[in-house]
C-alpha cells in the first residue's frame, strides 16, 4: 500500500509545483529550516533553561508558557514543508535510512514535547526530573535536525 | 600566485582533504551547522520578534536582550567556525557559485547592520524599554530579511550548475533526497 501512496504523492499536483522550477524547492527548504529554528530553537532554550542554563530572570514555567505559542507555529511551518518536500521524492526518502531515523526521532520528540516535557516544564516538577526531560528533549530534537542532514549522504 | 593557486592550495591541505573525503566529517559538520541554525537561528527570531512587539511583549527588551546575548553569541561562533571549515572543503567550487557570493555579501551586510543599529538599538537596549522605536523595528526587519537570505543562499549552493558531480561518469542529481 505505502509505496502505491508515495507514487501518487509524487504525481501530485503539489509536487509538481516544487518542481516545476529550481527556485521552489530550495524556497519550501528555507521557509522548512526557518521553522524549524523557531520550534527547536525556542524548544532548546527552553530545555537549558531547565537544566539551569540561561533565562535564569523567568521561571521555567512562564518562560515555557511564553515562548510555547511560537515553538507550535514553528512546528506547523515544519509539518507542512516537511511533507511537501518529502512528496517530490516519496519513494526514495521512504528507503532512505536517514529519513527513517529522523522520522522516528520526531514521532518521539513530538509525543515527549506534548506529554512528559509538558509536565516537566510545570513549576511542581523536581528538578532532576525536568533536567533527564530537557536532555532527552534535546537529543531526540538534535536527532531529527543531524538525521535530516544525513538524507543527503546515506 | 593567483587566485586559482591560493584556492587550490586551500584544498590540497590535510584539513581540507580531510573533511572532503574523509567519510564521516563533512557529514557531521554539515550536521553541526544545521543544529547551530537552528539554536542560533532560534535565538536570532526570539530577539527580532520580541523587537516588533509579537514575542513576550509584557517582559522588557534590554530584560531578555541581556539573557539572550550569550547564548546568541554561542550560536554565532559554531555557525560560523562550522561554515568556515565547510567552505575549506571545497574553495574552488564555492569560488565559482555565485549563491556563494551572495551569501557573503549578506553577511558583510549583517556586520554592516550591527554596525548601523548599535548606537540606537543594539547598543543601549534600555532606551526600548519605554516602548519599541520604529527604526529598532526596522533594524529587526532586516535582520530577519538578511538571515533567511543566508539560509535560502545556502540552501541554492547544493543546487547550484557548479556542483558537478565529482566522477564525471555519474549521471547528474535529479532527485533532491541525493543531492546536498
Amino acid at each position: 500500500m505505502p509505496i502505491e501512496f508515495y507514487r501518487w504523492l509524487v504525481n501530485s499536483p503539489w509536487s509538481h509545483l516544487l518542481n516545476s522550477s529550481e527556485w521552489v524547492f530550495p524556497v519550501v527548504q528555507t521557509l522548512h529550516f526557518i521553522g524549524f529554528a523557531l520550534s527547536i530553537g525556542t524548544i532548546a532554550i527552553v530545555d537549558f533553561r531547565l537544566l539551569g542554563l540561561g533565562m535564569k530572570r523567568q521561571s521555567a514555567a512562564d518562560l515555557a508558557a511564553d515562548l510555547e505559542p511560537w515553538t507550535r507555529l514553528g512546528i506547523a511551518v515544519m509539518l507542512i514543508t516537511g511533507p511537501l518536500m518529502f512528496s517530490t521524492d516519496a519513494v526514495a526518502y521512504h528507503y532512505n535510512p536517514s529519513f527513517q531515523f529522523k522520522m522516528v526521532c520526531l514521532a518521539f520528540a513530538l509525543l515527549f514535547h506534548f506529554t512528559l516535557r509538558r509536565w516537566a516544564v510545570r513549576s511542581d516538577a523536581p528538578p532532576v526530573a525536568a533536567g533527564l526531560v530537557a536532555v532527552m528533549s534535546l537529543l531526540l530534537w538534535a536527532g531529527v535536525v543531524a538525521g535530516g542532514r544525513m538524507i543527503a549522504f546515506i | 600566485m593567483t587566485i586559482q593557486q591560493i584556492l587550490e592550495w586551500i584544498e590540497s591541505t590535510h584539513l581540507s582533504l580531510a573533511i572532503r573525503e574523509g567519510g564521516l566529517p563533512y557529514p557531521v559538520l554539515g550536521g553541526v551547522h544545521l543544529l547551530a541554525i537552528a539554536w542560533f537561528g532560534g535565538v536570532l527570531l526570539a530577539s527580532d520578534l520580541r523587537l516588533l512587539g509579537w514575542l513576550m511583549p509584557q517582559r522588557r527588551f534590554s530584560d531578555l536582550w541581556y539573557q539572550f546575548q550569550p547564548w546568541k553569541r554561542i550560536g554565532f561562533v559554531v555557525v560560523v567556525s562550522t561554515g568556515l571549515l565547510l567552505a575549506w572543503a571545497e574553495p574552488v567550487r564555492l569560488w565559482g557559485s555565485p549563491n556563494f557570493w551572495i551569501k557573503m555579501t549578506l553577511f558583510a551586510l549583517v556586520g554592516v547592520h550591527a554596525w548601523v543599529f548599535h548606537a540606537s538599538v543594539y547598543g543601549q537596549p534600555e532606551k526600548m524599554d519605554a516602548g519599541v522605536t520604529s527604526r529598532a523595528k526596522l533594524a529587526a526587519v532586516l535582520s530577519l530579511a538578511l538571515w533567511s537570505g543566508m539560509v535560502l543562499t545556502g540552501r541554492l549552493i547544493a543546487f547550484d550548475d557548479s556542483f558537478e558531480p565529482k566522477i564525471p561518469d555519474v549521471t547528474p542529481v535529479t532527485s533532491h533526497a541525493d543531492g546536498h
